[in-house]
């Protein structure tokens, strides 16, 4: 079974979580052109490495960060976001 | 045919030759070079020496032949799909499917089966409806049947599904099954046979791209200059888009299956239920391939695990209670390259020269053929073929997604 | 006045034994042979009062109604008059009454027109309660936390998934086998009871009544 850990709950199996996919800096959208803003919406960056992801805790609805390998699938770290 | 199979009998030495030539080197140049030895690929070099005379090609794979998401699916072929541009695309495919094992001379195991969606809720009843429609203005053969329909074609199947009845499905009288491998073999051998090189074992490491137009490829045996490369390597594309520099919302998925002990037969049909996750055949030789949804986070590795063996399982007893004693025999995973709008990422990009057939996700192997006629034609006339139009990388910065999301055999 | 209905009411009713109104709810105090549970007791204490809140002036706000607030998120406290309190999160709390206390309907009073960023929580949960020795053999069937892990005079509160389901957690250490409390949405109440009914019953256990429960909870709720 794969463990994560969670910022508060602490080490869990990861049934009970849920990711929202990598963390990135939103444009703003009043000013942001229509190719920004697709760029945002729809593209990704997909090369494996150790990448930044959104994750929640469910039973708890704790949302944290993790980075993770998205090759490995080694969990380096998580922690809250106002720790980043 | 019969001829032909005494002779095995009475020679010595195996009298087939092998499926196709072991080259030694590579050329210095090739008018195409096809990075990915998997069905996309294969096909594609296949018909660019068929069909456009176009043979001085190379397909280069890192690994062995068929051996990505080629031999890893759940080899299901159907054509029910939900968008106009999809529902003409994929029926192109079923009719090239349907004469493929007489067009590569070689017996691809193509059994047509009947495929039944099932629905377990008014919901998902009502999307069939729709695909129904959509499937018949397209002269599909697509209908809605009632819950007696499902249990007459499949008298095993517990129809309360453990609390969730089945009320109806989608039924698509040609959805068929094939032999995955054989697809990739047939389409190497008629290739080879045409002059096309296979490579195996030949993983490449870079594209040369000059002033927006590709000049070659470097592999680890060496560089190769051709001015039009193929890229069709499911899993692998991120990291080739990301050495040309061109952004994607390709997100890479492990999706697994497995595969029971052989038994005798007694599923004719092909089976999907969306709200369970479950999507299952029965081999020529008894076993029950199963499938289920992707894994639920981004990873690039075709590792398996007891998380979706157990929960398969479950879903596949509600369906089916009487296999509980059933042995699961094998598991794998494949690298599922997902689009936002479950369609495909086909045709030209900004670079010239270089041609993109991706985002094959799930729902890859039924397309094998028509993937490998449409890009062919493209690439040998650098123009989209008018079928995969609207799948092209662009459309995203156009907004104008192709919506297939609602066909996926289950709610990934 | 209305009488309420445990999200359990339908899965237990056919379940012989005697019934008392509590709380304005119709509750299974006593089954014919709860002896079994000395092994594994299952018992439905949907019946007590509940009540949430939840803002950043939460935790000030009850302490101003005399109640003890735990220090970290996800542990809890003994109330004084009986009956517990929980830190789900920084600024969120579930209290709960004993069988006698009345500290629920107070705070509710006291919460009718809540005060800035203090914001009561609708609970309609279903509770349940196991108790005997085989309760670390049911949970490890259904639960991939580690409970014997734990340390449970550090009074902690577990919120994880039980056969799928989002619960909540609290291992309460008494003579011989902690009793274990566990909180669910209502919606999901039947499908997890009948799982831990039919594991309890696998187990040589059985569903008891809300006054059998009281041998194995000395002085708690």
């Amino acid at each position: 079974m794969k463990i994560m850990t969670c910022p508060i709950n602490g080490p869990r199996p990861i049934s009970e979580f849920i990711t929202a996919g990598a963390v990135k800096p939103m444009p703003n959208p009043q000013t942001a052109d229509d190719l920004t803003w697709a760029d945002y919406v729809f593209n990704h960056d997909s090369v494996p490495g150790v990448k930044r992801e959104w994750w929640c805790h469910t039973p708890s609805n704790t949302w944290f960060i993790a980075e993770r390998h998205t090759r490995t699938d080694e969990i380096v770290r998580t922690y809250l976001w106002e720790a980043a | 045919m019969p001829l032909r199979l005494l002779k095995f009998g009475l020679v010595k030495s195996y009298p087939e030759s092998r499926m196709f030539r072991q080259r030694d080197r590579l050329r210095p140049t090739y008018d195409a070079v096809i990075i990915g030895g998997g069905g996309h690929g294969l096909a594609t070099a296949y018909y660019l020496a068929k069909d456009h005379g176009i043979n001085n090609v190379a397909v280069l794979e890192r690994g062995y032949l068929g051996g990505g998401n080629t031999g890893r699916n759940t080899t299901i072929i159907r054509s029910n799909y939900l968008t106009p541009a999809g529902v003409k695309f994929y029926d192109q495919s079923l009719r090239l499917w349907q004469a493929l094992s007489e067009t590569l001379d070689l017996n691809l195991f193509y059994t047509n089966r009947g495929h039944f969606t099932l629905a377990h809720t008014e919901a998902s009843l009502r999307t069939l409806r729709w695909r129904a429609e959509v499937n018949k203005h397209y002269g599909i053969d697509s209908e809605v049947v009632d819950p007696q329909t499902v249990q007459a074609a499949c008298p095993h199947m517990d129809l309360d599904c453990g609390g969730a009845p089945v009320m109806g499905a989608l039924y698509h009288a040609p959805g068929s099954i094939a032999r995955h491998d054989a697809v990739a073999w047939g389409y190497g051998r008629e290739a080879d046979r045409q002059g096309v090189e296979i490579h195996q074992q030949t993983e490449v490491t870079g594209i040369r791209v000059e002033g927006g137009r590709v000049t070659g490829v470097e592999t680890i045996r060496g560089a190769i200059a051709t001015p039009k490369v193929i890229c069709a390597v499911a899993g692998f594309t991120p990291r080739i888009l990301d050495w040309v520099g061109l952004r994607s919302p390709l997100k890479i998925h492990p999706l697994q299956a497995m595969v029971s002990e052989p038994m005798k037969a007694w599923l004719d049909p092909i089976i999907v239920s969306s709200s369970l996750h479950v999507y299952v055949s029965q081999t020529a030789r008894g076993e029950l391939v199963m499938g289920a949804s992707l894994d639920p986070y981004e990873l690039h590795s075709t590792r398996s695990t007891l998380d979706f063996a157990e929960g398969l399982a479950a879903r596949m007893l509600d369906l089916f209670p009487f296999l509980s004693q059933a042995k699961v025999v094998r598991q794998w995973a494949g690298m599922a390259d997902m689009t936002p709008d479950f369609a495909p990422i086909m045709g030209k990009t900004d670079i010239e020269g270089f041609y993109l057939d991706a985002g094959w996700g799930t729902w890859g192997f039924k397309a094998t053929p028509i993937c490998g006629k449409t890009m062919a034609e493209t690439v040998a006339r650098d123009r989209n073929h008018e079928l995969i139009r609207e799948f092209s990388l662009d459309r995203f910065s156009k907004y104008a997604l192709v919506g297939e999301k609602g066909a996926a055999s289950v709610g990934h | 006045m209305t009488l309420l209905t445990s999200p359990l009411a339908d899965v237990l009713r056919s379940r012989p034994g005697t019934r008392q109104e509590l709380n304005q709810m119709s509750v299974l105090t006593q089954v014919p042979d709860p002896k079994p549970a000395e092994t594994l007791g299952l018992a439905d204490l949907s019946y007590l009062t509940r009540f949430g809140v939840k803002g950043p002036q939460s935790a000030s706000w009850l302490s101003a109604q005399s109640i003890p607030i735990p220090e970290q998120p996800n542990t809890w406290a003994a109330l004084p008059e009986g009956g517990l309190i929980a830190r789900l999160g920084r600024s969120e709390f579930l209290i709960e009454d004993g069988p006698d206390s009345q500290t629920v309907p107070r705070l509710a009073a006291a919460c009718n027109s809540p005060p800035a960023q203090v914001y009561p929580v609708l609970r309609q949960d279903a509770a349940i309660a196991l108790c005997g020795q085989a309760t670390q053999n049911l949970l490890r069937q259904t639960c991939s936390f580690n409970f014997q892990s734990l340390n449970l005079t550090e009074h902690p509160v577990i919120l994880t998934t039980m056969v799928g389901v989002t619960v909540t957690v609290i291992p309460q250490p008494k003579s011989h086998h902690p009793i274990y409390r566990i909180w669910c949405d209502n919606t999901f109440a039947p499908y997890l009871w009948q799982t831990l009914a039919e594991i309890t019953t696998e187990l040589g256990g059985t569903i008891i009544g809300t006054q059998d429960f009281i041998p194995y909870t000395g002085q708690m709720p």
